[in-house]
């Protein structure tokens, strides 16, 4: 093997490590409790989770498609949706800021920021 | 190579790889990330290149992501697709010169990369949230994981292709 090849599996394997090792760090970082979901970029609702003593379903009809998104004391997910690849479902519930649940066809990011309904 | 010669294969290669594009789009997803896939039928687009050339490959890669949004997607997807497609072949364009064939995982890899930051970049002009580019990591991993993958896969292809004489 050349030495180009070598450096370049080094490289390589730096970007694995560093892209998970990133990935790990985010999703146990960030707090906040207020849990915001957006459609197309517009805030569709926002609630503080923190607040939340019993669970509901929020149904969301957009021109993109459908989306059930579950609140539950403390964290938040997509139950059901329509669109093609179920991601945003099987993404499970987010309970802290760090990474937000994507449905990329439906344009819906649910994400959890601040504290405070107003933070 | 004649030029019907070429014009068949591109439209052979086209077929092969919208194939390929529609079963992946049927699987599950392989990881419970946005935006996270094999990119099977970029297996084809760097067999393309190497045998055909990079302007053939480019033709046969737009003809794939067009058709394959018009048959599994929708408009999102067809954008998302095309901006990670047209920065993974430009990324293939400028590096398929610098390696040589028993290199084409890493240029793979960089054109996986590649990819993905271009359907990231779609997705954060698209949903207007800044908060996704979390995702930034993890698809930069996962574009050199699964760009290897297919890297190996069209290395052996394409040395299949020309030991068979095409």
């Amino acid at each position: 093997m050349d030495k180009k090849t070598k450096i370049w599996i080094g490289i390589l394997l730096a970007v694995v490590a560093l892209g998970l090792l990133g990935f790990l760090a985010l999703s146990r970082l960030g707090g906040g409790t207020v849990a915001v979901i957006t459609v197309d970029g517009q805030e569709y609702r926002r609630i503080d989770l923190s607040r939340v003593s019993e669970s509901y379903d929020i149904e969301i009809n957009t021109k993109y498609g459908h989306n059930t998104v579950r609140v539950e004391p403390g964290r938040i997910s997509v139950t059901e949706s329509d669109c093609p690849d179920g991601i945003c479902v099987a993404q499970g519930a987010i309970d802290r800021g760090g990474v937000p649940i994507v449905c990329m066809p439906h344009r819906l990011v649910v994400k959890i920021e601040g504290s405070g309904i107003d933070g | 190579m004649a030029k019907t010669r070429k014009l068949a294969l591109m439209a052979l290669f086209t077929a092969i790889a919208l194939t390929i594009f529609m079963i992946e789009s049927q699987l599950p997803p392989i990881a419970p990330i946005p935006g996270v896939k094999l990119g099977l039928a970029n297996v084809v687009t760097l067999t393309a290149m190497l045998i055909l050339g990079r302007r053939e490959a480019g033709a046969v890669l737009a003809v794939r992501v067009l058709m394959g949004a018009v048959f599994a997607g929708s408009p999102a997807a067809l954008l998302y697709s095309a901006a990670g497609g047209f920065l993974a072949y430009l990324v293939m364009c400028l590096a398929v010169k610098r390696f040589d064939e028993k290199q084409l995982w890493i240029v793979s890899a960089l054109a996986g990369v590649a990819h993905n930051a271009g359907q990231l970049i779609a997705c954060v002009w698209i949903v207007q949230t800044p908060g996704v580019l979390a995702y930034a990591p993890i698809l930069a991993a996962s574009g050199v994981i699964t760009g290897c993958f297919t890297g190996f896969a069209a290395m052996y292809l394409v040395r299949a292709l020309q030991k068979s004489g095409k």
